[in-house]
């Protein structure tokens, strides 16, 4: 179990890394990585999903205050606290897991990691492309921006997991 | 009967994500169009303040762009002072100032946060409503137009860039002096490329001839921008299939990818002009 104090740091890191590093590379092709998703990922697997809601709209909030988008990317979280626990069910390893364990790379395993939030980044991602552009008539520039960033923001998810969090002991 | 309960139990979640979901879209596409709060903008004074700290740190970085902007910006202006021209009659009388009004205003300002490469883009300034910066003024540097002021709080201020929807600005394209049939051409200036460098110009009737590469300046319209000040250069014209306009594509001559120094423009005879306009509108 991950303390407390370790998750409020994981917050304000991955504000601070989103707002003042990833918002500010453009990259070009309409591409904006996003990490903070992977906050509301990493709590408990079972964790209320009112909590979740509340975390989400504090964090966007944040987010959103610092960044000029007035709610574009609280919306989008929401829609990733809402989806997470729908998703986790539907791509559930047959063997049983720990309900209060946090939902990382290494207690989750590649397959069922890859399977989830892959998902819901894409889910995210789709949704904020689109009330960004917010145009049906350039609904090809929306799918370009998240088919190009799903993967940036996915390799970025993984890669901070394997520098940063505690592998669990190989038994 | 548990069923039912559970159904109800599922319902209220997704009831209060939408309503979460509605508070969240309805700010945005609010404040997209009109701004009514400036809590969720960088305009409010922790997020403004947290901007300027960055900005400290990576100003250093970019010194030497800054610097020669502004001796570029100085040259300029030098040469429009009087000492840079030769009398050309020993006669001419020389008139007091007087006879001229100033009708804008200019005040010098720094982009602290700033971004190119989404769908609305904009800008944070370092001045406010302090030092009397208010919506709707005009934003520009030495080599064009910026954008227009979006919020303001006491001491920031948000631009919104011409790098976003629904930003009209009145546009000309200047002639050539010896094609004397065309008059300028007016249009409204669109940004539908999604290239940061690259903006659109709607409404120019394909019976005109542009010239590639005439300069594009602002028309005045709306007391926003003077007249006269430089946007950009046209890139390329192409005819719109079925109807009688050009699609014209113009390079700004602002990089909105090292944008530093700009200067808000305050109009000192707007109110005289709106209550002209008003008293027009009445009078039909």
């Amino acid at each position: 179990m991950t303390s407390l104090p370790v998750h409020i740091l994981r917050f304000v890191l991955f504000i601070l890394i989103q707002v003042f590093i990833l918002n500010q590379i453009e990259i070009g092709w309409g591409i904006l990585p996003m990490i903070y998703p992977l906050m509301i990922f990493l709590v408990p697997i079972e964790t209320n999903i009112v909590g979740l809601f509340g975390l989400s709209l504090v964090m966007g909030l944040i987010i959103d205050m610092l960044s000029n988008t007035f709610g574009l990317h609280t919306s989008s979280l929401l829609l990733f606290a809402y989806l997470r626990p729908w998703i986790f069910q539907r791509f559930a390893p047959r063997e049983d897991y720990e309900a209060n364990k946090e939902a990382n790379y290494f207690t989750m395993g590649r397959s069922w990691f890859i399977y989830t939030y892959g998902s819901l980044i894409a889910l995210h991602h789709f949704w904020f492309f689109l009330f960004e552009v917010a145009d049906l008539g350039s609904i090809f520039y929306v799918l370009q921006k998240t088919l190009l960033t799903v993967p940036l923001s996915f390799l970025l998810a993984v890669g901070i997991q394997i520098i940063f969090v505690k592998k669990p002991k190989e038994r | 009967m548990k069923q039912l309960i559970q159904f109800f139990k599922r319902f209220q979640i997704f009831l209060l994500f939408a309503a979460f979901q509605f508070l969240a879209l309805s700010s945005y596409f609010s404040s997209l169009s009109f701004p009514r709060s400036q809590f969720l903008t960088t305009a409010n004074g922790i997020a403004g303040s947290m901007w300027k700290v960055q900005y400290n740190f990576m100003k250093f970085v970019r010194l030497e762009e800054t610097n020669d902007q502004l001796v570029q910006a100085n040259k300029t202006l030098m040469e429009k002072l009087p000492e840079s021209y030769v009398k050309l009659s020993r006669n001419t009388v020389s008139i007091d100032d007087t006879v001229f009004r100033q009708h804008y205003s200019y005040m010098p300002a720094t982009v602290i946060n700033s971004t190119f490469g989404k769908a609305n883009n904009f800008l944070t300034l370092n001045i406010g409503k302090k030092v009397g910066i208010e919506r709707g003024m005009g934003v520009f540097n030495e080599r064009g137009i910026v954008g227009i002021v979006h919020s303001v709080s006491r001491h920031f201020a948000i631009v919104k860039s011409v790098l976003s929807d629904n930003i009209n600005i009145d546009v000309m394209i200047e002639n050539q002096a010896d094609d004397i049939d065309n008059g300028e051409a007016f249009g409204l200036l669109k940004w539908e490329t999604r290239d940061p460098r690259v903006v659109n110009i709607n409404g120019i009737s394909n019976d005109l001839s542009i010239d590639s590469n005439a300069a594009v300046v602002t028309r005045g319209g709306g007391g926003i921008f003077p007249r006269g000040l430089p946007v950009g250069r046209i890139y390329d014209v192409q005819s719109i299939e079925g109807k009688p306009l050009w699609d014209v594509q113009v390079q700004l001559g602002v990089d909105f990818r090292s944008l530093q120094k700009v200067y808000v423009i305050k109009n000192l005879l707007k109110e005289e002009q709106e209550n002209l306009e008003a008293q027009a509108e009445e009078n039909d």
